[in-house]
């Protein structure tokens, strides 16, 4: 009987085992002889081909615009997530790219701020260098304010143009205001103030946010937190116990725990129903929020989520932490038109680059604050002469574009992505802010090692 | 009277044309293999291969000419170490492997139930509930994940009344870390368990008859039956169903991955091993330390295999 057994199995496997045998070597000895085959970078499209363009949905009437006002350039517009919430898509497609040897497109945007500080280094090496080569006009980045470029650089060389500024201001409700009686705060301590009025007397009207996956650079940016600073090259001030940090945190606690910062994050799909106008609350629940310069087009406009009303939103200036001599502002995001470093015509591609991130035919159409001054100068005028606002954005925006803190570095790990894997869940189930400042610094120790930089507590 | 059976002694004419026949089916049989074979070795072999060769490669450095190929250098298993050290090895590890022990009981034992029932269900009634456990099995993987999204934001799920019953009121709160494991292996099981209930089922039908009247008549009530007669004969197909549930939940990728989307991040990008290697590979470029992460994968695969089919004696024939 065994005897039987064996013999069958041995006829049954017997053949199929050595063709098998024989093609998987076969096949191995394939494979490895084109893994390791050297290849070869294929030249990229001739300069008559169309200009690959890569852009997020929100960024597609700004190329349109661009391409009827300038014909004869071939624009191939391609749209894609734009990196959105750390998703990675440019890095991971310029890295099968890179494998590859061909692929890459022309002109990419992408709406997170530390990507260019990501593509600019080994293994991706993907921005082209914009300061060097005469591909700008002749003084362009003059047109530029202070600090606005930051994200671009990379030791001097300028890898990337931006599309928006993303400073914070202190978005108001001055109907609301007017309403309850409250004066519209200029410190971050009158604001907790008002917040812990509102929580007692008036509940369901929030002050702000702390749901969201970018509050460490609304919240701890401004005050100035040292816990993603790379004070050298390669190395990180990381210290959340910093007195600056703490007072922050203690300072939103309270407003967490008593419900005046709303713990929803703004893109929810129910945010609007929850937060916005509806009958019981004609005004929205909105009393103050810090934020972004971009809710003007994301959250606060006449056809967001929201559905404030005409003439009821205005923007303030940043608040100012009573105890600092100057006021800082974070920043989140803000995009960046980056040119690949494969393009066979860079002047043509640098001119369409220039183009769509300062020609007042896209800009005008941006969802944020332009970063070039013209640029931003011709789109204020237009914001504020839609009569939507209370009162003109223009005074406020001017003020803080140019008092967002530089001390909150764009590195190669995203710390909103971190923030929102590491600490959100927590600050979901209930824990407060400043039980979690060292959760995240220890999430951004982690990351920056990852990446190679040294991370020290003391500068 | 003797109960004989008269075998028909084939001639000579048959005989040569039963061999041919024979002959014929083996040949139809290889053929249906053999292309089977061929995406076998284009998409499994060769890319197993490519990943063993980078996990022992170094990524950058010094190459290697042989001739017209080059080679990268050879990197020992530094790769391994470096990645193991990485801080989020560990922990997407301790995610599979809670996952894998809730995943794998709650499959074994559902869908043995769930075919035990269907099998000796009223005649009529059995294609209509096949079918509907098979029915979201038929969603690509990344669908049903779509659609438990949905379900899963208290918001705007159709089951928020017992979601709220959980105190669950937003999103955030559902898919809290705590909860994921459990999650995904909901998740799992309902795109999953159709598939599988339909092969148990079909191992069943394969009982003879005899066996299970005998029992009946040996006084077999229906969970002596099930325990002790339908499922020690289909043990080989549990086995063969827990190998390929354990390789499948050891590489969970879409799962996470999708609901990290969808959530705007709030499930970590590396929570599983295999989210882990995806992310070296595409945010740090770095191909080697994903490959190493991968072979990792796979050496656990083969083992859990290799034991299963050894415990078990799977491939001996009776």
């Amino acid at each position: 009987m065994k005897d039987n057994s064996t013999s069958r199995r041995r006829a049954l496997l017997g053949r199929p085992r050595r063709l098998f045998n024989t093609l998987a070597a076969t096949g191995l000895a394939v494979s490895m002889a084109t893994v390791g085959a050297n290849i070869a970078i294929a030249p990229a499209q001739a300069s008559s081909a169309p200009i690959v363009v890569w852009v997020d949905a929100a960024r597609v009437p700004q190329v349109k615009a661009w391409e009827k006002a300038n014909p004869s350039v071939k624009i191939d517009l391609v749209t894609f997530d734009g990196g959105d919430n750390g998703s990675g898509s440019i890095e991971s497609k310029v890295s099968l790219f890179n494998r590859v040897g061909h692929g890459w497109p022309d002109i990419v945007f992408s709406g997170e701020a530390n990507d260019v500080q990501k593509l600019g280094t080994p293994p991706f090496n993907f921005p082209a260098v914009l300061n060097q080569g005469g591909l700008l006009p002749k003084g362009l980045l003059k047109g530029y304010a202070a600090g606005t470029l930051a994200d671009c650089y990379i030791g001097g060389k300028l890898e990337c143009l931006r599309n928006d500024v993303a400073f914070d201001v202190l978005w108001v409700n001055v109907a609301l205001m007017k309403q309850f009686g409250y004066t519209v705060p200029t410190t971050w301590q009158q604001w907790q103030a008002i917040g812990e009025d509102v929580a007692k007397n008036h509940p369901g009207y929030i002050v702000g946010s702390i749901g969201d996956d970018f509050d460490d650079e609304i919240y701890l940016q401004a005050a100035q937190c040292p816990i993603n600073d790379e004070i050298k090259p390669y190395t990180i001030l990381d210290n959340p116990a910093d007195a600056n940090c703490t007072g922050m945190a203690s300072l939103l606690d309270p407003l967490q725990a008593d419900g005046a910062l709303s713990p929803s994050y703004v893109f929810a799909s129910t945010y609007g129903k929850q937060y916005g106008v509806s009958s019981s609350f004609p005004n929205g629940h909105v009393l103050m929020m810090p934020g972004p310069a971009w809710y003007s087009g994301a959250i606060f406009c006449g056809t967001c989520e929201l559905g404030e009303l005409k003439g009821t939103v205005a923007a303030y200036p940043p608040l100012h932490w009573a105890a600092s001599p100057r006021t800082y502002t974070g920043d989140v995001g803000g995009g960046l038109w980056i040119m690949s470093s494969h393009t066979k015509d860079p002047q043509a591609v640098a001119n369409v680059l220039v183009g769509l991130a300062t020609s007042t035919v896209s800009q005008n159409l941006s969802q944020g604050y332009p970063g070039y001054i013209p640029a931003a100068k011709s789109w204020i005028a237009l914001q504020d002469a839609s009569g939507f606002w209370a009162t003109p954005l223009a005074p406020a925006f001017a003020t803080a574009v140019s008092e967002v803190w530089s001390g909150w570095t764009e590195t190669p790990w995203d710390t909103i992505g971190i923030w929102t894997d590491s600490v959100l869940p927590n600050l979901t189930a209930g824990d407060s802010v400043s039980s979690q400042l060292p959760v995240l610094g220890a999430a951004i120790s982690n990351y920056a090692q990852s990446d190679g930089f040294t991370v020290v507590t003391k500068p | 009277m003797s109960d004989t059976t008269f075998l028909p002694v084939p001639t000579r004419a048959q005989a040569r044309t039963g061999r041919g026949q024979a002959g014929g089916r083996h040949r139809a049989g290889y053929a249906f293999v053999a292309v089977y074979l061929v995406l076998l070795i284009l998409f499994g072999v060769l890319p197993t291969a490519y990943a063993v060769y980078l996990a022992f490669t170094k990524a950058a450095g010094r190459r290697v000419s042989v001739g017209p190929v080059s080679f990268a250098q050879w990197a020992g298993l530094s790769n391994f170490f470096t990645t193991g050290r990485d801080f989020r090895f560990l922990p997407a590890f301790e995610h599979i492997a809670v996952y894998l022990a809730i995943w794998l009981v709650v499959l074994v034992v559902l869908v043995l139930a769930l075919a035990l029932l269907l099998h000796g269900g009223v005649r009529r009634t059995v294609p209509f509930f096949r079918f509907l456990f098979y029915l979201p099995g038929a969603l690509a993987g990344s669908a049903s994940v779509l659609v438990w999204a949905f379900m899963l934001d208290p918001d705007i799920s159709p089951w928020h009344f017992a979601l709220s019953r959980l105190h669950y009121s937003s999103m955030p709160q559902t898919i809290a870390p705590g909860h994921l494991p459990v999650i995904f292996a909901v998740i799992a099981f309902w795109t999953g368990a159709g598939g599988w209930i339909v092969v148990m089922n079909g191992a069943l039908n394969n009982i003879s008859d005899e066996v299970i009247d005998s029992a009946k008549i040996d006084g077999a009530n229906a969970w002596q039956l099930a325990v002790r007669i339908k499922l020690p004969l289909i043990k080989r197909w549990v086995v063969f169903m827990l190998i390929l549930a354990f390789a499948a939940g050891t590489q969970l990728f879409v799962e996470p991955q999708l609901l990290g989307a969808a959530s705007l991040g709030m499930v970590s990008p590396t929570w599983s091993p295999n989210q882990l290697a995806y992310y070296l590979a595409t945010q740090n470029g770095n191909f080697n330390y994903a490959a190493a992460i991968s072979v990792d994968l796979l050496i656990v695969g083969l083992m859990a295999a290799t034991l299963l089919v050894f415990r078990s004696k799977l491939f001996q024939l009776d």
